[in-house]
């Protein structure tokens, strides 16, 4: 009897020692599979978690900073060749009208007195001979300018500057 | 002529079959002696792609490599190794693996051991 059972212990033995054995090789291939798609990248959702952990950490990161202005940050946009635009452009070119040197972000405004719209540059006109045509076609432009262009109020607001 | 002589040339001579060897033959393992029957009977690949099926309808493989890729998410990809990887699943796969999976293996291989005839 004791030899049976003997037998049966050992045999119980041996089969586990089979069993794991099995369950070792399936073990590997899985950690084999896994290790390639690690170290080759081929986990889209793994790169999207770590990327999407670097960027967290970087924005926090970018808020906790106190010395961050964080609107201009918000445009200074990266295109795609690398170059990064600061948010009022910073090109001097002469204008047209006037011959003066002017920056560029803040040529609108100064196309709006230099043309137009203030009163000096109103008084400018009417000195000249063909001044209710220019001050006719400027105001026309002028208009048609402001209801493209402006909310509402936009011409209120601009007669009073 | 000293040319033609080959590097293989000079290797030592092969050791002749020692009859040491043979006693050690009678030295080998009941499991091993088992491990080469099954090997030999083709039971063992049988086996292998029964547990790889079974394991692999229940579930486990995909815990298992869940398991891997949050040890992966932790190590940085770039750092693993297989030999980690495996270090870190087999306790785990091993405790994992479903009762009945395990029952329907060990009978099978219990069957076999019997009919081995050991």
């Amino acid at each position: 009897m004791s030899n049976v059972e003997d037998n049966k212990s050992s045999h119980d033995q041996l089969s586990s020692q089979v069993f794991l054995d099995l369950v070792d090789s399936v073990i590997a291939d899985v950690a084999s599979e896994c290790h390639r798609v690690a170290r080759l990248g081929l986990d889209r959702d793994l790169e999207v978690v770590e990327e999407e952990l670097r960027l967290s950490v970087e924005a926090r990161a970018k808020v906790a900073d106190p010395s961050n202005n964080l609107e201009t940050n918000t445009k200074y946009v990266v295109d795609i060749f690398g170059q990064s635009h600061p948010p009022v452009a910073t090109e001097v070119f002469n204008c047209m009208n006037c011959g003066r040197q002017i920056v560029a972000g803040r040529f609108a405004p100064h196309l709006e007195r230099c043309m137009g719209k203030g009163r000096k540059a109103r008084a400018k006109a009417t000195r000249s001979t063909t001044a209710s045509q220019n001050r006719n076609s400027r105001r026309n432009t002028s208009d048609n300018n402001q209801l493209a262009s402006g909310p509402p109020g936009f011409e209120e607001n601009v007669r009073k500057a | 002529m000293a040319r033609s002589v080959k590097h293989s040339a000079n290797r030592p001579p092969t050791p002749d079959e020692d009859v040491r060897d043979s006693p050690e033959r009678d030295e080998l393992t009941l499991g091993e002696i088992i491990n080469i029957k099954l090997v030999e009977s083709g039971e063992k690949e049988n086996l292998m792609e029964l547990v790889r099926d079974r394991l692999v309808e229940s579930g486990w493989k995909d815990e298992m490599r869940i398991a891997c890729r949050e040890h992966v998410k932790k190590k940085g990809r770039k750092d693993v190794t297989v030999d980690e990887l495996i270090r870190v699943i087999t306790p785990k796969g091993r405790a994992s693996v479903p009762d009945a999976i395990k029952e329907e293996l060990l009978d099978r291989i219990h069957n076999f051991i019997r009919s081995a005839a050991l």
